[in-house]
């Protein structure tokens, strides 16, 4: 293939056969019935925008690469090995040169570390702590904001965790929306200031690490609990004068992108009766900063599966990404306030008494 | 007609000229301006199917909501005589989905609903839009099965299940879409609404209408909801694998099997590049250094699968398999037929493009075909893996081309003409499953001689005097 704009990797815009077969998993095709709300429709795009049939800046093109959820969901189905998560990121990084303000001021404002630290200033998260070994942990930019408790959940299950706040941003949230380099180099330098095995209780971002700094030194909390189990015994967590009923919201980039989802099941076992929701493994919507930007498709996306929720008797649905968190917790709050929306750590954290 | 408008008919085409914006202003007043598409960026997803090498643009894609709609889009094209494209979900795989004149292009995507599942009768009522898979789950719920289970279920639509007469790894023992089909409710193109068949047990008020629309890929009426036979759900099944050190053998496994009156349920093989393909996207743990892979197993009562699928074992055996295994629970059964409908994208790992044929012949010269077919791909130097319902005598050879090369496309095309030749002079056919589309029209005539292509043209005639529905495939 002839790319004469060079936006994208020849080799992964070749890849697809349009077969066909990634239309059910993707779940704007699913709402809207329509192929070009599919993956197979975007690269048939992404492939007349490489050959000058259509602009990249052309309207339709533009609306499809932001409706996009970026999940993935559509690579673990896809027999041909279709990299659809890393051409959407070069469609983005080519399209997306004027953002909307909302994206700029929260890429701008984790860009560098003391960025992050002063905006945590009055968060308590995880504090300053050397542990043994070589195993760090990461705070997130926005998760040590925003759910400080998960971090000082993962360090209370895992005292051996050495906790650095100056470590930055890994730019996921860059590179998945537009800045694709600067994402890059932001991993690079937290690898740097991070020098071993590092601790994501992000699913987002542990895919993201794992591409650009290689996937031996990332590591997602639930394996990591699953590989380390914590030092003491885990107790039935109880809710409503029962033991709790749990279920799992998958992270999308951790189940499609790394293959992590399985381990965390046995996990839940040993502290709750697990409930297995049929929508855990599909998109709840959150999608990074898509909540935040086109908030109505994202509760369209949330609609089946909030329906499921409401119809399995929950008391806590478990996430293992601080965006999901959000979006999860925020709509939950508002539609079933009787589930409660739990990291995987403070889960864990809750039922080991840490 | 008159001549001055037969004068002003493009040539090529038989089509009088057509004017975009005009046909999508006439179209939104139908469906809504929301369910129309008429920007080039938006409509570029229906230029093509799963058939690599075939594209063309619409002039416009409307999404019909409701069968008045298409009722009146079929009319309106009648009138102004516009070819009219009715798509499911883009699957095919000889472009018959393909809009060769442009014109419409009409998903029908937006008919989902499952109507009625009447466990007591064993019959369900369904929209086209509703996937093969949806309606499996559907049946499944009430203890019932729908037989045919295509390689894309998970994304084809029931509608183009109809339209292909879609075939399926179940065939053997089960049959194929067109077995299932107890009525239809169809819009013709001149956008009359029939009902065809009849939920009675005898009924000869006409002639067979249903199966006359089951497998005309679009081009004699728009099918707007489907009644269908369901069966019990078997109790169990059993799925075994046996390795081979030449696809040879495993057709000659297959044909013995077929020729002791033995009739599973699943019957299917693979050659050694398919077997590699698959195993690198399902990881399963397949035997690469196999030469062939003979997937087998029946369903049924416990003791009557298990003894279809022992029986088979030992004729496995007694063609020199190099070892046989037993998917040991539901989920490794379930996986081992999810890897083998994989196979055809899968396949894609190996070359720029893959070419998927579909020819069929009597078991008996299975063994006979499946030489051929290597022995014709490597006269020409081209690669090919061949799979397929081995059970049905379905072969899905695929060759494996790198476009690029000097004289690539020549010698594709040798060796598809060779294949078919060979596939009828053994009494098969060129396509078991896959349809005719553009893909396979020229070489329709062979098969089936000049009367009989006349008298497709004139059924076609019947149903669309104006020519626009489907143009360019099937009867035209």
């Amino acid at each position: 293939m002839n790319s004469k704009i060079g936006v994208f990797n020849p080799d992964e815009l070749g890849a697809c056969i349009s077969c066909g077969y990634c239309l059910p998993a993707c779940p704007t095709y699913r709402i809207s019935g329509d192929e070009s709300s599919s993956p197979r429709g975007r690269i048939a795009l992404m492939r007349a925008i490489d050959s000058g049939v259509v602009g990249i800046d052309d309207p339709v093109a533009m609306e499809q690469s932001e409706l996009c959820l970026g999940c993935r969901a559509c690579e673990p189905v896809c027999p041909a090995g279709v990299k659809y998560g890393n051409l959407i990121e070069q469609w983005r990084d080519a399209a997306w040169k004027r953002k909307p303000v909302i994206l700029t001021g929260l890429m701008l404002a984790v860009r560098r570390a003391w960025q992050i630290r002063l905006g945590a200033a009055l968060s308590n998260h995880a504090h300053r702590s050397s542990g043994e070994g070589q195993d760090f942990l990461m705070l997130g930019c926005f998760e040590r904001i925003i759910f400080p408790g998960v971090s000082r959940a993962a360090k209370a299950t895992h005292p051996n965790l050495t906790v650095d706040p100056d470590q930055g941003c890994c730019g996921a949230l860059h590179a998945h929306n537009g800045a694709l380099a600067t994402g890059e180099a932001m991993a690079r330098q937290l690898g740097r200031n991070l020098p071993g095995t590092i601790v994501t209780t992000a699913g987002g971002c542990a895919a993201h690490l794992a591409s650009v700094i290689g996937r031996e030194r990332v590591v997602e909390y639930s394996e990591y609990a699953e590989l380390n189990p914590p030092p003491m015994p885990l107790n039935p967590i109880e809710r409503r004068g029962r033991i709790a009923r749990i279920a799992i919201q998958d992270s999308c980039h951790l189940r499609n992108g790394l293959g992590v989802a399985q381990g965390i099941r046995p996990l839940i076992r040993q502290v709750g009766t697990l409930v297995d929701l049929e929508t855990a493994h599909e998109c709840c919507g959150a999608a990074g900063s898509y909540a935040l930007l086109r908030p109505s498709d994202a509760r369209l996306v949330l609609d089946p599966k909030l329906v499921e929720i409401a119809h399995r008797d929950l008391d806590i649905l478990v996430v293992v990404n601080p965006g999901c968190h959000r979006h999860l917790a925020q709509q939950l709050k508002q539609e079933l306030p009787n589930v409660e929306v739990m990291h995987l750590a403070e889960v864990i954290a809750e039922a080991s008494d840490a | 007609m008159a001549d001055s408008e037969e004068a002003t008919r493009d040539p090529d085409t038989g089509f009088p000229p057509i004017d975009p914006n005009t046909l999508a202003q006439d179209l939104a007043r139908i469906v809504g301006e929301r369910n129309i598409r008429s920007r080039t960026a938006e409509m570029l997803p229906f230029s093509r199917d799963a058939t690599p090498l075939y594209s063309a643009m619409p002039h416009v894609v409307v999404f019909p909501q409701n069968k008045v709609h298409v009722s009146a889009i079929a009319a309106y094209a009648t009138t102004h005589v516009i070819p009219l494209v009715p798509r499911g979900a883009g699957t095919n795989l000889a472009a018959a989905t393909v809009p060769i004149h442009g014109g419409i292009v009409m998903p029908m995507t937006a008919f989902r609903q499952i109507p009625s599942v009447d466990s007591a009768e064993q019959i369900a009522v369904v929209e086209p839009g509703v996937t093969t898979i949806e309606l499996g789950a559907a049946a499944e719920a009430v203890g019932l099965m729908y037989p045919p289970d295509p390689g894309s279920r998970h994304t084809c639509t029931m509608g183009g299940n109809v339209a292909t007469n879609a075939g399926g790894l179940r065939g053997l023992k089960y049959g194929v879409t067109g077995d299932y089909i107890l009525g239809l409710e169809v819009v013709l193109p001149t956008g009359e609404v029939i009902r065809t068949g009849s939920p009675l047990k005898k009924d000869v008020a006409s002639y067979d209408l249903t199966q006359l629309i089951v497998g005309s890929e679009g081009t004699l009426g728009i099918v707007t909801e489907i009644t269908v036979r369901l069966v019990p759900k078997p109790e169990h099944e059993a799925i075994g694998i046996a390795y081979f050190s030449d696809l040879e053998s495993a057709a000659a496994t297959v044909s013995d099997v077929i020729a002791a009156g033995v009739v599973p349920s699943t019957l299917e093989f693979l050659d050694r590049t398919c077997i590699r393909v698959v195993e690198e996207y399902a990881h399963l743990g397949l035997d690469t250094d196999a030469g062939a892979l003979l997937l087998f197993g029946d369903d049924g009562t416990i003791d009557m699968s298990e003894s279809t699928t022992r029986r088979i074992e030992e004729m496995c055996r007694l063609n020199h398999a190099r070892s046989i295994t037993r998917a040991e629970s539901v989920a490794s059964a379930d996986d081992l037929l999810a890897a083998r409908r994989c196979a055809l994208p899968a396949l894609s790992r190996r070359a720029p493009v893959t070419i998927l044929e579909d020819v069929g012949v009597p078991r008996s010269h299975l063994v006979e075909m499946v030489h051929r077919i290597n022995d014709i791909a490597s006269s020409h130097q081209i690669e090919c893996a061949v799979f397929g319902h081995a059970g049905d005598g379905n072969l899905h050879p695929t060759l494996l081309v790198d476009p690029t090369e000097p004289g690539a496309e020549t010698r594709v095309e040798s060796v598809i003409a060779d294949i078919f030749d060979a596939a009828i002079e053994l009494g098969g056919t060129i396509t078991g499953e896959h349809g005719i589309g553009i893909a396979k029209r020229r070489h329709q005539d062979r098969q089936l001689g000049d009367a009989q292509i006349a008298l497709l043209r004139r059924v076609k005639h019947a149903f669309d005097p104006s020519g626009i529905l489907n143009p360019g495939k099937l009867g035209s």
